[in-house]
């Protein structure tokens, strides 16, 4: 995903399977994180209570994820690696949910060890890993570069667990292991650091046979120094660590299988299972308490245990304290760890995950102790939580993008969308159903119904098509033309569970023929390249589970070839164009080759020679480039998982939703007329529950904003441009009429402005969908007389009201609604946009293939927000904090005020709009920006301090410029660079402080939009003529005048609210109160940020603030 | 020690729990097999002792110029024997292994793991275990098939001569600097190649063109062996069929087609209940 890229998720009812396959608690003891057999990490926030609620999804693992592990010091920066069964790696920030560093590496780690040694070691510490290769790996944790390995001398083997032993008394660190044979080594870490960084080889330093297998876990007792406890699936044992002797063996009993544990305390231990069950044992001392048969056993325990001759020095055995279990309904294996926190007010934590997706908790007590007859008591569980419960609890923000058709189906069951496809020239969503019913929909308006209030408004017009055929669940969906423009645009191709494929029209909604194919269910429906051709068409290949391969020919309407060999999931499917060859491959590596006219099986190849094969297919298609072949190459990556030749489909249990998401901004990128908006069904493994994310291209929006001014809108043949301009103009008028009349009444403006939003929206709402359908069929009959001339600029123009629906829903999305009720209010009525139902799971990308999505139930994640409900997708507190800083440097340019004052027409909205998203752009640019250019900006900022702020723009100037070009064009040529220079100077610190980009991206639209709606208010009361023209003296005069404004507007608030018999509802009043708060703070930002760090935030928040005042932009 | 397979019999209720039906799928007794035939027997294990040792009479029906008998025990290559014929002057060379040295094929050692990975994954739940859903034991055959297609890979893609670095230190007399050593393991033949090199001059005319990772470099190949760069002038490759290897081989073949079955099997059946996401 791009990083220009802005995602919306739209969740659905129930919550992607997360089926944990490791999990860890994070050293402050907030953030839980899972990773999941389906390749994502899960971030949950734990609150002081030990209450647990979903955070975010991160997505960019395409496999099992193996393991976790904190990847820095913890309290300086909070990041945390996770491994994946093919060789991923990936250190996420978990306070965002970003990707910092990601490396794919040919080893499959099991288990990693975070080392940092300050005084010895330079650079951010090492992760030792172990897993699928021999020996320890050593590797950087900041590059995640391998550095070099920890080397057996004696019998190198695969290593299962290790531990890091730190010793007070020795003064030295030495690193455990267990190898999987069962050999227990030693390697020196702090004395050979110095060795490693000089890529020596490192041995161990001593080796010891445990006699026993499948080791689960290593731990060294710190608080005696002296005991060493060993996990094995079938035991565990303690030994001395000062001679590796075996102190105790305890053989599990009743077919459990031990999976870990962890040293309490002294003498004290945790060992859990496979099945989620945990015991903990005190370990007596047998001599202390035998006293005076000392003597007698002595010699007993020598012969029992005999430890190199040498007599042990104590004998141990242990008593069950206490035992913790989970409810029987369960599903294995578990993953489970403890926290041993000694510090108040962290506590002590058994925590383990499921692959059902449940997290379960125990708080230990600190001493632990048995029933008063000695039998083991139970500790209760403390929370337990999953997704579901989530997704349950915070139904209303968990919408799905047909959630509006429930209305259709019968009240007992909702709709599930089993396959979907999106086609972005004619902005419709396909949605395949469990029931079998296929849905068209015009995908703007689905979201629209789906995320903002007035939506739901929507619901009951006539915009969706459904298409009834299939008798079972719609498996696989295709839209041929949108792979390859020379097919017809009215075709659409679907297939179900029922192994039944069939051709629509989807413009009159018939059937055009079925396919019966009798493979079992069809699991993916592809088409062949533009550069293969049979009798001239192309041909749709179908992919069924019974790992059949069936071809299709759409014009003759007959199936060519059924190819019914394949023992195995088809993985890869290739074409071979000069000899007419279907090449197969199999999830065995073994490869099919079929002819496709006489549909005869060639040859059947495994082994190395299939591969030489398949290999051999790349060639083929890089021998002949053709000129065509790019942008068709683009859109078969949509399907293709490892992106190489145009021809070539991979396919089968790996949708992995990140390269997914990837490939398809490929898509939109390479068509040569962008798409501002996308819709992309993301489905996870093993199930057929999906959901889908809105993806904006801000880049492309300002883009396609920008160039075209929109005064081409009205131009005469796309009359419905002028028509909604002229409506616009005219409820705008009518709009400022009733501000104005209010103002001058009492001010009682919000009553007012809340009234009218529902009845703008329900017009909007319906002559945009009006708008659409005309612009639809505009459209089709421009294509169906030349198909091919679709990017010409009347289409564009034709686009234009759909870009600006777009922006506004995008908007929608972003705006903090709830901050100030006012300012939604005018929100509504100045840029059109409506208000959102409940906050927005918003995404964050942090480069090509790695991103997050929040989860239903975000917003309650931090709990200083939980008291203030009223406010609706603040994305933090710190956009607050952020957006004032913003509006203190703003009225240093009036550059929009100004413009904005002109008279109120849908102009003035569409331009505040296109204003807003390009300011979004700058923003998002800015805080993305690559580290060497924002070196080259930081260094452009120190000259231009030196210069002390005298205009000069010169080269400087010219480089900045250089780096938001086209932002910079005629639209925006009345704020030259250097008026922003602050505000650039402000946003580039912000990227130094580690904002998020979505933090930035909102308090920037919040100040933007604030300012801009204080100009608006302004206008009604400013009786002055106002003058474009670009004049000193008149910004000079404009500045005080506002601060007037503001102040009067306070007042008004104040006294509204003290008024009882102003004609407003108490609700209302806190609601206005709240806002004249709001407006105070926005004039007098210090004074807020001493209101906000005096109050018992989190002190995260503090040193935030700390670090804001000290860069002194400020 | 190895963990008993003997049921054979994974339950998996498939789909709707009302029904309460249950499909009774016989996975793998064979992978139960594996084990021992692939001699597998992991060292210490202790009722079974040191693994035995087999020795293998290397040749090629092409040339005579290399003789080699190489000695595997388990997964550890114990002893070798190399004969080479000089091409230059016919002198006979002999290279033996040190005594104390033994040399991990770590193909043979991989693919073990693998194949115990797998073993533990079937067996490390209770024997009453009840399979909840179609798609955990969707999940868990992903995994074990995941395991054993590495296992097989580990064998069907022989080990490079970087990877084999180590080897050339096995030998007393050390080799001599003209000669590098690979032996690998390739589907079901141990290998053994013998490489005569000679050095390139570090500003040699000649076009330096590394041959990358490949197995086996034929003669005019140049690649960077440490410091030096390297021209690879005569090759010589011996080989040997390891009849376990063969065993071990087709028996990933069967359980792999075996774990696919039962796959298919529970999608058949889930999509029979196809309202009921499985």
């Amino acid at each position: 995903m791009k990083t220009s890229l802005q995602a919306v998720a739209l969740w659905g009812k129930n919550a992607p399977p997360h089926s944990i396959s490791a999990i860890m608690i994070t050293d402050d003891q907030q953030t839980i994180v899972t990773g999941s057999q389906e390749g994502q990490l899960c971030l949950w926030s734990l609150s002081p209570e030990l209450k647990i609620s979903a955070k975010e999804l991160l997505f960019g693992h395409s496999t099992s994820v193996t393991c976790l592990a904190r990847a820095r010091d913890f309290s300086k920066q909070p990041y945390v690696v996770s491994a994946a069964e093919n060789g991923e790696m990936c250190v996420w920030n978990v306070t965002n949910g970003q990707c910092v560093e990601k490396a794919t590496l040919p080893y499959t780690h099991t288990a990693i060890c975070y080392y940092h040694c300050s005084f010895r070691m330079t650079g951010e510490g090492w992760l030792l890993c172990c897993g699928e290769y021999q020996d320890i790996l050593i590797i950087d944790a900041k590059t995640l570069a391998v550095i070099n390995t920890f080397t057996s001398s004696q019998s190198p083997d695969w290593i299962n667990c290790m531990c890091i032993v730190h010793s007070m008394r020795i003064q030295e660190d030495s690193l455990l292991v267990v190898s999987v044979t069962g050999e227990l080594k030693v390697w020196d870490l702090s004395s050979s650091i110095n060795s490693i960084q000089e890529k020596q080889v490192v041995y161990e330093k001593e080796s010891k046979f445990l006699d026993s297998l499948n080791c689960q876990t290593i731990r060294f007792c710190t608080y005696t120094e002296r005991l060493l406890l060993v996990v094995f699936s079938k035991c565990w044992k303690v030994y001395d660590y000062c001679d590796f002797s075996l102190l105790w063996t305890e053989v599990s009993r009743n077919g459990q299988f031990f999976a870990g544990g962890e040293v309490l305390a002294a003498h004290r231990i945790l060992i859990w299972t496979e099945d989620g069950h945990s015991y903990i044992y005190q370990l007596l001392n047998r001599w202390a308490q035998m006293g005076a048969a000392y003597k007698t056993f002595s010699g007993l325990s020598k012969s029992i245990y005999p430890a190199d001759g040498r007599v042990l020095k104590e004998t141990i055995y242990p008593h069950l304290l206490c035992s913790t279990s989970v409810e029987e309904n369960k599903s294995l294996p578990f993953v489970m760890g403890y926290m041993n926190e000694r510090k108040e007010p962290f506590y002590k934590v058994l925590f383990s995950g499921e692959v059902s997706g449940r997290i379960t908790l125990w708080h230990i007590p600190d001493v632990p102790i048995s029933k008063f007859d000695g039998s083991p008591r139970e500790i209760p569980i403390t929370t337990t939580w999953t997704l579901q419960d989530n997704f349950d609890k915070h139904q209303t923000v968990s919408q799905s993008i047909i959630d509006h058709f429930s209305g259709l189906e019968d009240e007992a069951g909702t709709v599930v969308v089993t396959s979907s496809e999106y086609v972005p020239s004619l902005d419709k969503l396909i949605c395949g159903c469990e029931d079998g019913t296929i849905f068209i929909t015009q995908a703007l308006n689905a979201a629209k119904a789906g995320l903002l209030e007035g939506g739901s408004l929507l619901k009951d017009s006539p915009s969706h098509k459904v298409l009834k055929g299939h008798h079972q669940s719609v498996t696989s969906l295709l839209y041929p033309h949108g792979l390859s423009s020379k097919l017809d645009q009215s075709w659409m191709v679907s297939g179900d569970q029922g192994s039944c494929v069939i051709l629509w029209n989807i413009f009159t909604e018939d059937i055009l023929h079925k396919f019966f194919l009798e493979a079992g269910p069809v699991t993916s429906l592809l088409m062949s390249p533009e550069n293969f051709r049979l009798r001239d068409d192309q041909i749709i290949c179908c992919v069924c589970s019974d790992h059949s391969v069936s071809l299709l020919h759409l014009e003759g309407r007959k199936c060519l070839l059924r190819a019914r060999k394949h023992l195995f999931p088809v993985r890869m499917i290739k074409w071979h164009p000069v000899e007419n060859f279907l090449i197969v491959g199999c999830a065995d590596d073994s490869v099919y080759i079929w002819e496709i006219e006489t549909g005869t099986l060639e040859r059947h190849e495994t082994g190395e020679r299939a591969r030489i094969i398949l290999n051999c297919c790349d060639d083929l298609q890089l021998l002949k480039p053709e000129p065509a072949l790019s942008v068709a190459s683009e859109t078969h990556k949509h399907k293709s998982i490892e992106q190489r030749s145009s021809s070539s489909h991979q396919l089968g249990p790996i949708p992995c939703p990140g390269l997914q998401v990837e490939s398809s901004c490929k898509v939109a990128d390479a068509k040569s007329f962008p798409t501002p908006f996308n819709v992309l069904p993301v489905k996870t493994k093993w199930s057929n529950v999906g959901f889908h994310i809105l993806l904006f291209d801000l880049e492309n929006l300002v883009k396609l904003l920008l160039p075209t001014p929109l005064s081409a809108a009205d131009s005469s043949n796309s009359f419905y441009g002028s028509e909604i301009l002229r409506r616009a103009k005219s409820t705008v008028e009518k709009k400022t009429l009733t501000i104005k009349r209010n103002k001058t009444a009492s001010g009682s403006l919000s009553a007012e402005a809340q009234a009218k939003p529902l009845n703008d929206g329900l017009i909007q709402g319906n002559n945009a969908i009006k708008f659409i359908e005309e612009n639809d069929d505009i459209k089709r009959q421009k294509k169906t007389k030349s198909s091919k001339k679709k990017h010409t600029k009347a289409s564009r123009k034709v686009d234009a009201n759909l870009t600006i629906d777009t922006a506004k829903l995008f908007l929608s999305c972003l705006l903090p609604w709830g901050v100030d009720k006012e300012l939604d209010n005018l929100c509504i009525n100045h840029l059109n946009i409506l208000k959102l139902q409940g906050p927005v799971s918003l995404g964050l990308a942090s480069n090509e293939d790695h991103f997050s999505l929040m989860l239903p139930g975000w917003d309650l994640c931090n709990t200083e927000m939980k008291k203030e409900y009223s406010r609706v997708n603040l994305f933090s507190r710190k956009v607050l904090d952020l957006s004032n800083k913003y509006t203190a440097t703003l009225p240093n340019h009036v550059g929009t005020p100004r413009r904005l004052e002109n008279n109120c027409d849908s102009f003035e909205e569409s331009n505040a709009i296109v204003y807003l998203l390009s300011r979004l752009f700058l923003v998002n640019k800015l805080v993305n920006m690559p580290s060497e250019l924002a070196c080259d900006f930081d260094r452009f900022f120190k000259t231009e301090s030196m210069h002390n702020k005298v205009k000069s723009p010169g080269n400087d100037i010219l480089r900045i410029s250089s780096f938001y070009g086209y932002l910079r064009n005629d639209k925006n040529e009345s704020h030259t660079p250097d008026a922003d220079l602050p505000l650039l100077k402000l946003i580039s610190c912000w990227r130094d402080q580690s904002v998020q980009v979505t933090e930035a991206i909102q308090a920037v639209l919040l100040a933007e939009v604030q300012q801009h709606m204080k100009s608006l208010r302004k206008t009604p009361i400013d009786s002055q003529p106002v003058s474009t023209a670009e004049n000193g003296n008149c910004e000079m005069m404009q500045i005080p005048k506002k601060k007037e404004w503001t102040e009067e507007l306070e007042l008004q608030c104040i006294r509204n609210t003290s008024a009882p018999q102003t004609p407003v509802s108490p609700v209302k009043h806190d609601s206005n109160s709240n806002s004249a708060n709001f407006q105070d703070a926005e004039d007098m930002p210090d004074r807020c940020v001493l209101e906000e760090s005096e109050s018992p935030g989190d002190p995260r928040h503090h040193s935030w603030m700390a670090k804001v005042c000290s860069c002194k932009v400020c | 020690c190895i963990p008993a397979l003997g049921k054979g019999v994974l339950r998996a209720p498939v789909s709707s729990e009302e029904e309460g039906w249950l499909l009774p799928v016989s996975v793998m007794p064979q992978s139960l097999h594996l084990e021992a035939s692939l001699r597998f027997t992991l060292p210490g294990s202790g009722t079974e002792g040191p693994a035995k040792q087999e020795n293998f009479i290397l040749g090629s029906c092409s040339t005579d110029q290399v003789k080699g008998v190489l000695t595997l025990q388990g997964d550890a290559l114990s002893q070798a024997d190399v004969n080479l014929k000089m091409p230059r002057n016919n002198q006979l060379l002999h290279l033996a292994f040190r005594e104390d040295k033994q040399w991990k094929l770590e193909q043979i050692q991989d693919a073990r793991n693998h194949v115990s990975q797998a073993i533990y994954l079937l067996a490390n739940r209770d024997e009453n275990y009840q399979f909840k859903t179609g798609a955990e034991v969707l999940k868990l055959m992903d995994a074990v098939m995941l395991q054993l297609t590495r296992a097989r890979n580990r064998l069907t893609t022989p080990a490079t001569l970087i990877a084999a670095s180590g080897l050339t230190r096995m030998f007393a007399p050390s080799l001599p600097s003209d000669l590098l050593v690979n032996v690998y393991i390739n589907l079901n033949k141990l290998c053994l190649t013998v490489y005569q090199l000679h050095a390139l001059q570090p500003n040699s005319t000649k076009n330096f063109r590394p041959a990358g990772g490949s197995v086996l470099h034929n003669p005019g190949a140049m690649f960077e062996w440490g410091a030096q760069r390297l021209e690879v002038s005569h090759v010589h490759k011996v080989e040997c069929v390891v009849p376990w290897l063969n065993d071990a081989l087709v028996y990933f073949t069967v359980s792999l087609q075996l774990c696919q079955q039962l796959k298919d099997k529970i999608s058949v059946f889930s999509s029979y209940w196809s309202y009921r996401p499985f």
